[in-house]
């Protein structure tokens, strides 16, 4: 069941296969980087929290 | 139910229901159409999980029937707009609204809208307001809401990245987001070497204008597995994550080039907690207030609205409240020369600036290091400014820069030939101007320095 109010637009339902590809790609490469740079201890802590949210963790998430 | 039970204005474009006002208080009618959504929501623990970790607007349940459920959320004491935050603000927004939906997904559920109005900021950081924006997830289906959450964020960040945070603004204008095409027209031809802007931006704008012709609907509908969608909205952190602005400060070091010692900075300080404290105020709010240092000096368990006009100075403010869990802290960002006007439809959907503070109606308002720039750089008359703080406080403290105050002499001189027609900037009709509106208490030189502070009380 859909409960759609709006107009998804049928160019922004078709490009997510295009976007994800490349977005694959991208990260997966990123990826291998962030391995080197966490081998020659160039990986600094980010500010932000990760984009998956832990069930587990009661702390309240700030940011 | 009492007998005012009106809805949200606000609250229409969603069948599933919406927000209306039992008396005073804000509550949510669900219709029958998402009871099945709602129950699985609230039973597998999806809403719980949210709102205790502050992602999510908690609420209660406070009917169940037939025909509808009623759920009351947490009071919000200031709901701001999407044109009315900083760069950190917008940011944090964006990726909050991409962590509900990575979360959705892995329950089965998706964020069925993406709209920057679905979060406002509460106790310091952005929450999601939005209880029925969530649907079961379909599978194979591609995010329906992924145009939306470009439109409204994606877009605005990377043209503020180019362009400087009053692109946000344009939010104003377009009130269900930025047209992709617009976007993509602004953006600067090397943003088309990023490839989260060329693939999310450029890309989607080219497909937007080829399938615009689809009137019908009858174009194949696309597939997506969840893997992909996934990777999507993890691209879409990262870069929005990593986003910054390189944009020049108005007033973001305004304290360290203050035309008075730290002596009489400290004096000032001092003195206007002294008046604030007997107040008892619940709500304050600084007009012009930068990054809160005096808001802060208050040292006040009341609920605290810091604005100003540069977006710095706001950044600043909302980075130091996160960084000291100051709950009691918003800050946005606003010019009192054009306040923000009631937009949408009807012209109610989205409150103005005035209409919102009148509901806040703070306790206490503070315009310190102000007027000046209002009537010198803006040629308001001290009655029409008088108009404006009348129109929502009770107590105001307002600080008046005489002119042998440096600041002053500069915004003189800058008239040049036109300096004979500020004249009237003096204490005495600065006096004459408040006075019909408001009752003087107190009257203070701040030692050290050329600027009064006056207590008014409204008539």
């Amino acid at each position: 069941m859909s409960l759609l109010y709006f107009d998804v637009g049928v160019g922004a339902m078709i490009v997510q296969g295009i976007v994800a590809a490349t977005a694959a790609i991208v990260l997966f490469s990123k990826g291998i980087m962030y391995k080197i740079k966490l081998f020659f201890g160039l990986i600094k802590e980010s500010d932000y929290d990760s984009i998956d949210i832990d069930e587990n963790d009661t702390s309240v998430d700030d940011k | 139910m009492t007998s005012k039970n009106t809805v949200h204005e606000a609250s229409f474009r969603d069948p599933s229901g919406h927000l209306f006002y039992d008396g005073d208080v804000l509550r949510r009618r669900i219709f029958p159409i998402y009871f099945k959504q709602y129950k699985q929501l609230s039973e597998e623990g999806f809403f719980s999980t949210l709102s205790r970790k502050r992602i999510l607007i908690p609420h209660t349940e406070t009917s169940v029937s037939d025909t509808e459920i009623i759920i009351t959320p947490e009071v919000i004491p200031f709901i701001t707009y999407p044109y009315e935050w900083s760069f950190e603000q917008y940011k944090q927004a964006a990726l909050l609204t991409l962590r509900i939906q990575k979360y959705a997904l892995s329950k089965g559920f998706i964020l069925k809208d993406a709209s920057a109005y679905n979060v406002t900021l509460f106790e310091g950081s952005p929450i999601f307001i939005d209880t029925l924006s969530f649907d079961f997830y379909e599978e194979g289906t591609p995010w329906r809401a992924y145009k939306q959450f470009i439109t409204h964020f994606l877009g605005p960040l990377g043209l503020a990245k180019y362009h400087g945070t009053d692109m946000f603004k344009m939010m104003q204008t377009h009130i269900d987001g930025i047209p992709v095409k617009l976007i993509a027209s602004l953006l600067p031809g090397k943003s088309k070497l990023s490839s989260t802007l060329y693939t999310n931006i450029h890309l989607l704008a080219k497909m937007e204008g080829k399938h615009s012709e689809d009137y019908k609907a009858e174009s194949k509908v696309a597939r997506l597995s969840l893997k992909a969608q996934n990777t999507i909205l993890d691209s879409l952190y990262d870069y929005i994550k990593k986003l910054s602005l390189q944009e020049a400060t108005e007033w973001g070091d305004y304290y360290t080039k203050t035309n008075y010692d730290a002596q009489a900075f400290e004096a000032k300080k001092k003195l206007i907690k002294s008046w604030v404290a007997p107040l008892a105020a619940k709500r304050i709010i600084d007009v012009g207030g930068n990054d809160g240092t005096f808001a802060r000096a208050l040292e006040s368990d009341a609920h605290l609205i810091v604005t100003d006009i540069d977006a710095n100075a706001v950044d600043q403010n909302f980075a130091k409240a996160q960084k000291n869990k100051e709950q009691n802290m918003l800050a946005f960002v606003c010019d009192v020369l054009q306040p923000v006007p009631n937009i949408g439809f009807n012209n109610t959907e989205r409150s103005s600036l005035l209409n919102r503070l009148q509901a806040y109606a703070p306790d206490v308002t503070m315009a310190l290091a102000l007027i000046h720039h209002i009537t010198l750089s803006g040629n308001v008359p001290f009655e029409k400014s008088a108009v404006f703080f009348a129109s929502f406080s009770k107590y105001l403290i307002i600080e008046f820069p005489e002119r042998e105050d440096s600041w002053v002499t500069s915004l003189l001189v800058r008239k040049r030939e036109f300096i004979d027609h500020f004249d009237f900037y003096n204490s005495v009709n600065f006096e004459a101007g408040f006075t019909p509106y408001f009752e003087l208490e107190k009257k203070e030189t701040i030692p050290g320095t050329s600027r009064i502070l006056y207590l008014f009380k409204k008539r």
